[in-house]
């Protein structure tokens, strides 16, 4: 297996596995969101905030897919060379976000569920839960971080 | 700042009381506090304003659809004090309306349901009073599904029931069953047979059914009308909602506590200090005869705290509210927070375009939608932060995701310069929340936790910081020693015993731990702007790749406009989120505690619509 095959299996898995775990977390959140607004249509916007928040693990999935992309050379349509090693060095690069992803979506999926059916018990409460929902959020974004600077860490 | 309180006792005539609340509403200056022994009025405008609301409902599906940037209808001061009586009968007109087309549509589905059962007996010619049975014989009427027919056929043949198609439609055909009266029944259900009762006692068929179509027809183009009438009178009123505000606010001046003895009424409150003189004037409009008196809160007191800054810093005080509210008697942080909140937040979206782009759609987005409150505020400090994202974009060279001359240098050539940054700014904004706390220690002479608590990690967090630097690292070391130094020896002093203060003293070292995830959070900093940077490109990059032809263009400039709104929605929402968990949770976590209760006062918060202020009050 050529290095630039599995550099692209990393790439690919980034943005599959978080934008699996985003989709759970904003399903899940959703589904709740939905329930509360049949009894309360005034707490749309509040609750679409709420929905959301799962959402970003995704676009860092993709975001890194797409770094990961423009370093080997994929996108701009000259792949470089790479060694088996350097594959895997951008594999192994990919894994943080990849693994975050999916994990903190799914759960920050489910905090969105308590701080949604919070707010439909106390509208006025929404900020108090979108910081809550947030803060499962920092763990990707540290591994986003991880896999961002191991990818520009990589020597080519 | 908090703005002085002061504690109201202001005596009246029982009979003023109602018109005194009622100018002390519409000025919206007192809070009232409720008192053992408080009596209440009667509350009669609650079961008004539940009747209005359920009407609001009930006329939504009939009234035009607002636009997005609809105002609510506006009224007049003056009218708005007492329900008029042409608007009552409006509503009275409005709930007869609807009650009466619920009647007919409720009509209108019975006849329905009465032609369904007829219809496929229309061609009877007897009169249903012949099919009931005699002496001799048992009628039945039913219906059986087309499938089963021939097994009904050969049954009835075989057990001598006479048997009479009148009908058929595409799954059942409709038959009468006639038997000696002598022979037992026979059992038919289990083939699918399904006896039928005719809503209907005597004569024909075909007339009755002529008879129902001819009501059904009357019955909808009664409920036409109506319908139209409801419309037409829906959207040409605003009585309801009118209405509906009217009763609410009675309804609170209902709910408004006070004390009364046989001749007085005692009302008891908070009210800002400066709102003094218009709480005595909103009494004196009504009479002349009443007692006024104010004191300072006592200690122990429970404040409720109305906020006073200037006009920039007090958009940001929603954020720091949604958190707690300041205490009385506290420190009101909002002031410090709110350049912070300023900074970090251009620094996460970091990019001059969106910037641009920002401040373009608020200010459209203010003009249209006018808003209120809470979200005016937050619409203001989104303004104000376009300011430091254009700022920032032009110090990081990034347009719309393209990176173009960068003044310091581009956070996706060199992520790790950017990341030095953004743990500098965590450094300097955990160490104003440590410099808040340290004069808050002062401030109450509590110098030597100041130096123990505070100074002491400013002291190792600066010493680790100069170790990075080549030329200051001895300083660095010596600096972090002596804070380490501090913190071993004093962050047990609240222990007993030698054991536990020694514990205690490495317990407090272990701190370091927090500090060092709290300036590692600021991290997210670099990957918001980074995750902001990166979108956008890849927005310009896969619009780049179908610009070859004129659809290709075409198609090109949706992808820019939708996804770069996309980009920047997605990107607002991540930094006021974030910022706001850095004040929260990094900032606030050093010196703020919170706990306190906003000022509300009693006043008119109509939600449908706008009260015009014409003069006076």
């Amino acid at each position: 297996m050529s290095g630039i095959s599995i550099a692209i299996i990393g790439a690919a898995l980034c943005a599959a596995l978080a934008g699996c775990g985003s989709a759970i977390g904003v399903m899940a959140a959703g589904k709740a969101a939905a329930g509360v607004t049949a009894e309360k249509p005034d707490l749309f916007g509040k609750l679409l905030v709420l929905q959301a928040l799962p959402g970003t693990q995704g676009i860092y999935g993709f975001l890194t897919a797409i770094l990961i992309m423009v370093r080997i050379g994929v996108l701009g349509g000259n792949a470089a060379e790479l060694t088996v090693w350097q594959g895997l060095q951008f594999f192994g690069a990919a894994m943080p976000m990849a693994i975050t992803g999916l994990v903190s979506g799914i759960c920050q999926g489910k905090a969105a569920v308590g701080a949604i059916h919070m707010t439909g018990k106390q509208p006025d409460a929404s900020g108090k839960g979108i910081t809550m929902t947030a803060l499962v959020e920092t763990y990707a974004i540290l591994a986003l971080l991880t896999s961002i600077l191991l990818i520009y860490g990589i020597q080519l | 700042m908090i703005a002085p309180m002061k504690f109201v006792t202001l005596v009246v005539l029982r009979d003023d009381r109602e018109q005194v609340l009622q100018a002390l509403q519409k000025s919206g200056c007192l809070m009232l506090c409720e008192r053992e022994g408080a009596v209440r009025a009667d509350a009669e405008a609650a079961e008004a304003l539940r009747r209005m609301e359920k009407l609001i409902a009930d006329i939504k599906p009939y009234k035009p659809k607002k636009g997005l940037f609809a105002e609510n209808p506006q009224v007049e001061s003056a009218t708005f004090d007492t329900p008029q009586a042409e608007d009552l009968q409006t509503a009275e007109k409005l709930e007869e309306l609807l009650s009466a087309l619920a009647q007919n549509t409720q009509r209108c589905k019975q006849l329905a349901d009465t032609i369904r059962t007829l219809e496929p007996w229309e061609t009877l010619s007897e009169p249903v009073e012949a099919l009931r049975d005699t002496v001799y014989t048992r009628f039945t009427i039913g219906r059986i599904p087309i499938a089963k027919r021939a097994e009904l056929q050969s049954l009835c043949e075989q057990n001598d029931v006479h048997l009479q198609a009148v009908s058929q439609d595409e799954t059942s055909a409709y038959v009468i069953l006639a038997q000696f009266a002598s022979d037992p029944p026979v059992s038919l259900s289990e083939i699918g047979f399904e006896a039928v009762t005719l809503p209907l006692q005597t004569g024909l068929v075909f007339r009755a059914l002529a008879d129902a179509r001819g009501q059904l027809e009357e019955t909808q183009a009664l409920a036409d009308r109506q319908t139209k009438e409801l419309q037409t009178l829906a959207e040409s009123t605003d009585a309801p909602f009118l209405l509906c505000e009217q009763y609410r606010a009675q309804s609170d001046l209902e709910d408004a506590p006070f004390l009364q003895t046989t001749e007085t009424a005692i009302l008891e409150g908070w009210t800002p200090e400066k709102r003094l003189k218009d709480l005595e004037k909103a009494v004196q409009s009504v009479t002349e005869i009443y007692d006024l008196s104010a004191r300072d809160p006592e200690e122990g007191e429970d404040v409720p705290i109305e906020l006073q800054n200037n006009h920039v810093v007090s958009q940001f005080e929603g954020i720091t509210n949604m958190f707690s509210v300041p205490q009385y008697g506290g420190y009101d942080p909002n002031a410090v927070m709110a350049p912070w909140y300023w900074l970090i937040f251009g620094m996460m979206m970091g990019d001059a375009g969106y910037g641009l782009l920002m401040a373009v759609l608020i200010l459209i987005l203010k003009k249209l939608m006018k808003p209120k409150g809470e979200t005016a505020k937050l619409m203001q400090v989104l303004l104000y932060s376009s300011v430091t994202t254009i700022l920032c974009g032009v110090l990081f060279g990034s347009y719309f995701g393209e990176t173009w001359h960068p003044i310091l240098f581009s956070p996706l050539d060199d992520p790790v310069k950017m990341l030095i940054v953004t743990l500098g700014i965590g450094v300097a904004h955990i160490f104003t929340g440590l410099i808040v706390q340290i004069v808050n220690q002062c401030r109450a002479h509590h110098f030597a936790d100041a130096i123990f608590d505070q100074v002491s990690w400013m002291l190792v967090i600066g010493g680790i910081c100069l170790i990075f630097l080549k030329p200051a690292r001895t300083v660095g070391i010596i600096l972090a020693a002596v804070g380490a130094g501090i913190i071993l020896c004093t962050a047990g002093r609240a222990k007993k015993g030698v054991v536990g203060k020694i514990t205690g003293g490495l317990v407090g070292l272990y701190g370091i731990t927090n500090y060092l995830s709290d300036i590692l959070s600021y991290s997210r900093i670099l990957a918001l702007s980074l995750a902001t940077g990166v979108v956008g490109m890849v927005m310009n990059m896969l619009a780049g790749m179908i610009q070859g032809s004129v659809i290709g263009f075409i198609l090109s400039l949706l992808i820019y406009i939708v996804g770069h709104v996309f980009n920047l929605v997605l990107g607002l929402l991540s930094a006021y989120v974030h910022d706001c968990r850095l004040q929260y949770i990094e900032f606030y976590g050093k010196f703020y505690d919170g706990g306190g209760r906003l000022f509300k006062p009693l006043s008119i918060n109509p939600k449908y619509i706008q009260i015009k202020e014409n003069g006076g009050n």
